[in-house]
């Protein structure tokens, strides 16, 4: 990329070829359309529909794990006899495949559908409309990222079908466990793959990341100054910067690993390495990305509130440098993570400490949402609904995370089922409800029609209650003493009593992966019968909704010029209740300095 | 008609195994099945008593917020010819509720810390040293002899031989004994030597609220306990370390001290008659070596 620097393209579409409603770019074929295509938008909702597919294979392995800790030793009913035989043998899940569950469970979570729902979907689609940019910075780069990840995720699923099965270590890979293929049932190739996959995913994570932050650092429309940027925005900007310092380590431990396995180095091994060199690494990386994976959710989320409490967002200021503090921050907490794994005691010490501090950039978030709705004008749509449940969810997350964070408290807690429903208030009732919301509130713009409310109504409803009965007893199963990650928790004495709940976690969790099938036929139907959405079915402020739905080659007809910041709404003294960023303030209108 | 794979005649080996293992009845729980099983260490209590007050915290700050958001969303709720309230927001509130968390959250990091280096303050003189040693997928454990001293342990020398990995000559490490359950006596400390033979393991007693990794190459010196009530429990390995992981347990009991020291003559007895036969009695040592080094700060990365 030598020659970056002489090919950005300029904001504005090229005045000869004006964009007409509803768009009319040139016939590209359907090759150049909607595989290797170079549009933003369509390599937005590429990454969206690969990471719904993604979706269901990850919930599906949740199944599977949540079975085997229901039905300990019992046949999968109806797919049992498909699982490949180094998972399940005539249907009952062996222990090793166990651990392949949830190892992959994870992996495909956080790699293939979190980061790319939302980073790859929603960072693709809105960061070049929402700033009034034509397209990104790089697009041919963008297409190649889109295309990484999908090998990424191919290679991460086919280590199922290889010999020894697929990568069985956790999600976290300690070592020497995993880099020691004799210690782990054999699982060389599974987790080389692993290593490859990931390797191939963080090349895709670093290069859109590139792409974003050059894109908002240099292709702003003409106004829109940084502090005039949608908190979605910003919250990418700053997810970008952490995948930048982060994922190049997990690269190089990744590939640490992998010679570890296949040629005989000994990087992490017992003799001649050092076993919590690989937990450093990891959590170097791990703890930056769960930021990495909440920060987007956080933005969308800011997004949403506004337009249906038709306020302003409370403390737009204090909610950019809330975000720059995590990201900065985030960097200095990944000892949290190892309290008790044999890592100095001191240390653990000074890592509880960030990581109290770090909670408070979280509550002040918080409070600036609440501070959002308070003497607003709410509409519960769908998207809001799944916006105001992520503020509580969040919230949920966030307290039982000062547990672990006191270090005491975690010598009980550590890698128990709390710390399982820790991690799931957070990624899915955070991260997931974030991003439902997302697609339900910019699905028109997307598509030009409106999703469904009243399946979107029944989505939400269904989801918030099974989230709540699936992952709310896990804490007690956890403070009950239930490790995570055992095959079968009723060969313990003190576990068998819990093991009521474990039958009624795992119902709770069918009930969840049900509602998500009226989603996603909520999202199909609506792409024929949706009603028809209009430029801007919200009534929202920021440039995406200028646009028509959906937007053309090129995205705006004329650069659009910014006069004030996302979310003037309810400005007194003003007919509307919204001011679109590009429109001038009508006489008489009392905007706000701040 | 079936095939019988090795794998397949591998997992029902395991599972007649299991069957047919003799099980020393663990603590079995019947009440207050939604919180913490009951405590059996003098730390574990203090454990309890931050957790207890972090959950009333908690609980508290979520139940205010909540109730306010609720409230907020109900009140506030679109009503024909009520127009949003315009603000950008309030500097005075901003530093509030940055102020007040940070407050609450250095206070939280100071308390935790000190029962934090309280737990892992030096053990006491008298504390009775055992070593743990994991392997895929059991435990190994290791008492002092007549001689009350543990012999010296070289973590690389670790084979089938040599379970324990102890250096050869070494005196004191001749009679200590082993066993496969824990079996400690109530209101002593116990001072633990956590080694692992092959992949990161880790020493994991609900009862006790005691979690600790051990780590193969290393020795983690810094786990003492005092068990307050006699009982039987499971020692269970709580990170992930192969496909047996789920069943990596062994049994503990805290006795009275007359019970230990009969279960304790039992076993030197044993071990003196195997030593014997061995043809193999050796004076004890003089050396007051404790196995391993001490210092927190050695050995870390």
């Amino acid at each position: 990329m030598s020659t970056s620097a002489t090919t950005f393209v300029p904001a504005p579409a090229p005045a000869s070829d004006p964009l007409k409603e509803e768009g009319h770019h040139p016939k590209q074929g359907f090759f150049f359309t909607y595989i290797w295509s170079l549009d933003h938008k369509m390599i937005g909702l590429q990454y969206l529909w690969t990471s719904f597919f993604f979706l269901l294979i990850g919930g599906l392995l949740a199944m599977g794990i949540r079975f085997q800790l229901a039905y300990p030793g019992m046949e999968v009913p109806l797919i049992g006899a498909l699982l490949p035989s180094s998972v399940a043998i005539d249907g009952i899940i062996l222990p090793g495949g166990y651990n392949m569950l949830f190892t992959m469970h994870a992996t495909v979570m956080v790699f293939l559908v979190v980061m790319p729902l939302l980073i790859g979907g929603f960072g693709n689609y809105l960061i070049p409309l929402k700033i009034g940019a034509g397209d990104m910075a790089f697009p041919t780069l963008n297409a190649m990222s889109y295309w990484l990840y999908v090998v990424s995720g191919l290679v991460i699923l086919s280590s199922f079908f290889v010999d020894g099965g697929a990568a069985s270590s956790g999600w976290t890979a300690y070592a020497p466990l995993s880099s020691t293929a004799a210690y782990n049932n054999n699982t060389q190739i599974g987790q080389s793959l692993w290593c490859i996959g990931l390797f191939i995913n963080g090349l895709s994570s670093i290069a859109g990341a590139t792409n974003y932050v050059t894109t908002i650092v240099n292709m702003r429309a003409p106004g829109m100054t940084m502090f005039r940027l949608p908190l979605s925005v910003w919250s990418l900007f700053i997810t970008a910067w952490l995948l930048i310092f982060a994922v190049p380590v997990l690269s190089a431990a990744a590939a640490m690993l992998f010679t570890d396995l296949n040629f005989g180095t000994t990087f992490f091994a017992a003799q001649g390495g050092q076993p919590l060199l690989w937990q450093h690494l990891f959590w170097f990386f791990g703890h930056p990305e769960v930021y990495i994976m909440i920060l987007p959710a956080m933005g969308l989320v800011s997004e949403i509130l506004p337009v249906f409490a038709r306020k302003p967002i409370f403390g737009y200021k204090a909610m950019v440098w809330a975000m720059v503090a995590i990201g900065f921050l985030g960097f200095v907490v990944w000892g949290h993570h190892m309290f008790v794994s044999g890592m100095n005691l001191t240390l653990g010490a000074a890592f509880s400490v960030s990581t109290m501090i770090i909670a408070v950039p979280s509550a002040i978030k918080t409070f600036n949402w609440m501070g959002t709705v308070w003497r607003g004008s709410i509409t519960f749509t769908t998207p809001m609904l799944f916006a105001l449940a992520f503020v509580s969810m969040f919230v949920i997350g966030g307290l039982s995370g000062i547990f672990m964070a006191s270090t005491p408290v975690d010598l009980f807690v550590h890698n128990t089922y709390f710390i399982v429903a820790h991690i799931h208030y957070v990624l899915f009732g955070g991260s997931l409800f974030g991003a439902f919301a997302a697609i339900y509130f910019w699905y028109p713009k997307m598509f030009g029609r409106m999703m469904n409310e009243t399946l979107g109504k029944a989505h939400f409803f269904a989801t918030f209650l099974f989230f709540n009965l699936t992952f709310f007893p896990m804490h007690n199963l956890g403070l009950g003493g239930m490790m995570r990650r055992i095959a079968d928790p009723t060969v313990y004495e003190h576990l068998r009593a819990l093991q009521p709940i474990n039958v009624f976690v795992t119902w709770a969790a069918f009930g969840m992966g049900l509602a998500t099938f009226i989603f996603l036929w909520n999202f199909i139907w609506s792409l024929r019968h949706g009603k028809p959405a209009g430029r801007n079915p919200w009534n929202s402020t920021t440039l995406e909704w200028t646009v028509p739905s959906p937007p053309g080659h090129g995205n705006f007809e004329t650069t659009p010029v910014v006069y004030h910041g996302p979310y003037e709404y309810s400005v007194p003294g003003m007919k509307k209740d919204f001011l679109p960023q590009n429109e001038k303030a009508p006489e008489g209108a009392l905007l706000e300095v701040h | 008609m079936m095939k019988i794979t090795l794998p397949k005649f591998l997992f029902f080996f395991v599972l007649v195994f299991l069957a047919v293992l003799p099980e020393v009845p663990a603590e079995v729980r019947d009440t207050n099945l939604y919180w913490a099983p009951e405590v059996a260490t003098a730390g574990g209590k203090k454990i309890d008593s931050l957790l207890n007050f972090i959950f009333y915290l908690t609980a508290a700050v979520f139940v205010l917020t909540q109730a306010v958001y609720i409230y907020y969303l109900v009140k506030y709720r679109k009503r024909p010819g009520v127009k949003a309230h315009y603000s950008h927001g309030n500097n005075k509130l901003e530093i509030i509720w940055t102020a007040i968390p940070t407050a609450i959250f250095l206070g939280l990091v100071i308390f935790s810390n000190r029962l934090w280096g309280e737990l892992h303050s030096e053990p006491p003189a008298d504390a009775m040293k055992i070593d743990v040693v994991s392997y895929q997928f059991g435990w190994d454990l290791r008492y002092s002899g007549a001689d009350e001293q543990l012999g010296k342990v070289d973590v690389s020398t670790y084979s089938m031989d040599n379970k324990f990995g102890l250096v050869e000559g070494d005196q004191a490490g001749l009679d200590d004994f082993s066993s496969t359950e824990l079996v400690i006596p109530v209101n002593r400390p116990v001072h633990l030597y956590l080694h692992s033979r092959d992949v990161i393991h880790s020493f994991y007693v609900p009862e006790f609220r005691l979690y600790q990794a051990a780590v193969p190459g290393r020795t983690i010196a810094w786990v003492w306990f005092e068990p307050i009530r006699t009982g039987n429990f499971e020692l269970a390995c709580s990170q992930i370390c192969g496909a047996g992981h789920y069943n990596m347990k062994a049994p503990i009991r805290v006795v009275s001290l007359e019970e230990f020291e009969k279960w304790k003559a039992g076993k030197i007895a044993a071990k003196a008659e195997e030593l014997q036969a061995l043809n193999a009695s050796l004076p004890p040592a003089k050396d007051p070596v404790a196995s391993t080094p001490r210092n927190l700060l050695q050995n870390n990365l």
